[in-house]
């Protein structure tokens, strides 16, 4: 008998891990410390290649804007619609990401999306815009943006020309907000994302 | 000649204030029809965002939830854009859909919450409780058998 005692409790350890096994996956994994969201942006064939920059007037583009969510709950966010010129404000890109601020901009569109907890929403984005070129003052004056169908009024942006980059340089971008059922109202949620696109004139 | 004039003038006021007080609510509506149409919506998106973070906090899949939430919230967002830009019309449009595509919204949401709950607990008895006493019981036959062979031998 005692030639086999080793052999015999190895094999009942082994049934008993074996059987515990359920229990063990659920205790002994390390727990999530990291909670965030990701923001990014694809070209139309949903790579980081080609995106547009020399755009045409009514000519549409097509991007993809993705939304990932590692929160560890089913997040509410809003997504504001914004563009801006050389001198406008821009949103804060550097500290920790928490004390980041908006930009000052109004925003031109706002879409609110759900996304559940480890999941990634895609939200396919296409745009155009309308706009004149004033030739006189080398300034283009932007008229609208069609957006998804939906036509946002921008008469009050006007992009100057710029003489390092030669282009008719505006940026068009997305501020990410979240929504905090605590006080019932969205805060920033310190990320935008955005294109730089040069529109285009003919002379 | 001034007595027709004044009935004349009289009349024609009566018929405008009459044509107008009557065809201005088939026309349109008000800010404060949409103000209030979209308030009802966004409410309601925030009460079945509720509904659904509760679902997927009991470990249901609301991904068929959310796809709905998306729609009715893109809605939404038409709606506040068409109020912003004074189209009260489509604002009220756009948000009357938006609630109308909620209806029911947070009975299914219920309903799935409470699916999740019993199959978690289900899953909890099983993988947890009964696999960790499972493996006390294995452990506990087995030196309850090493004993009973030794005893045997002797």
């Amino acid at each position: 008998m005692k030639e086999y005692g080793l052999l015999y409790w190895v094999a009942v350890g082994v049934i008993a891990l074996l059987v515990a096994s359920p229990f063990l996956s659920r205790v002994l994994v390390y727990p999530r410390t990291e909670f965030f969201t990701e923001l990014w942006i694809l070209d139309a064939d949903h790579r980081a290649e080609n995106y547009p920059f020399n755009v045409t007037r009514n000519q549409s583009y097509t991007i993809y804007l993705s939304v990932g969510n590692r929160l560890g709950y089913c997040a509410y966010y809003l997504v504001q619609v914004k563009f801006r010129n050389q001198t406008q404000t821009a949103p804060t890109s550097f500290g920790p990401i928490e004390s980041r601020l908006p930009s000052g901009l109004p925003s031109l569109f706002n879409m609110t999306v759900f996304v559940a907890d480890e999941q990634v929403l895609e939200i396919p984005i296409t745009f155009s815009f309308n706009y004149t070129w004033d030739e006189q003052f080398s300034k283009v004056k932007l008229s609208s943006l069609r957006l998804n169908g939906v036509e946002l009024n921008m008469s009050n942006c006007i992009l100057s020309w710029d003489a390092d980059e030669k282009a008719f340089r505006g940026f068009l971008f997305f501020e990410l907000w979240l929504y905090n059922s605590s006080v019932n109202s969205f805060n920033y949620h310190g990320r935008f994302v955005g294109l730089w696109f040069n529109m285009t004139v003919t002379v | 000649m001034g007595l027709r004039f004044r009935f004349c003038l009289v009349f024609l006021f009566v018929l405008v204030v009459s044509v107008v007080g009557v065809s201005l609510p088939c026309f349109g509506v008000g800010s404060s029809d949409a103000f209030s149409a979209i308030s009802d919506a966004d409410g309601r998106v925030v009460v079945c965002y509720r509904a659904v973070a509760d679902a997927e906090r009991a470990g249901a899949n609301v991904s068929s939830l959310l796809e709905v939430l998306n729609e009715a919230s893109w809605l939404l967002s038409r709606a506040k854009l068409a109020y912003s830009q004074g189209d009260f019309d489509s604002a009220v449009v756009y948000a009357n859909e938006c609630r109308f595509m909620l209806d029911g919204f947070v009975d299914e949401a219920d309903g799935l919450r409470r699916s999740a709950e019993a199959a978690a607990h289900w899953d909890f008895m099983v993988n947890f409780v009964g696999s960790a006493v499972g493996a006390i019981c294995v452990v506990v036959c087995g030196y309850a058998l090493w004993v009973f062979l030794k005893r045997r031998e002797k």
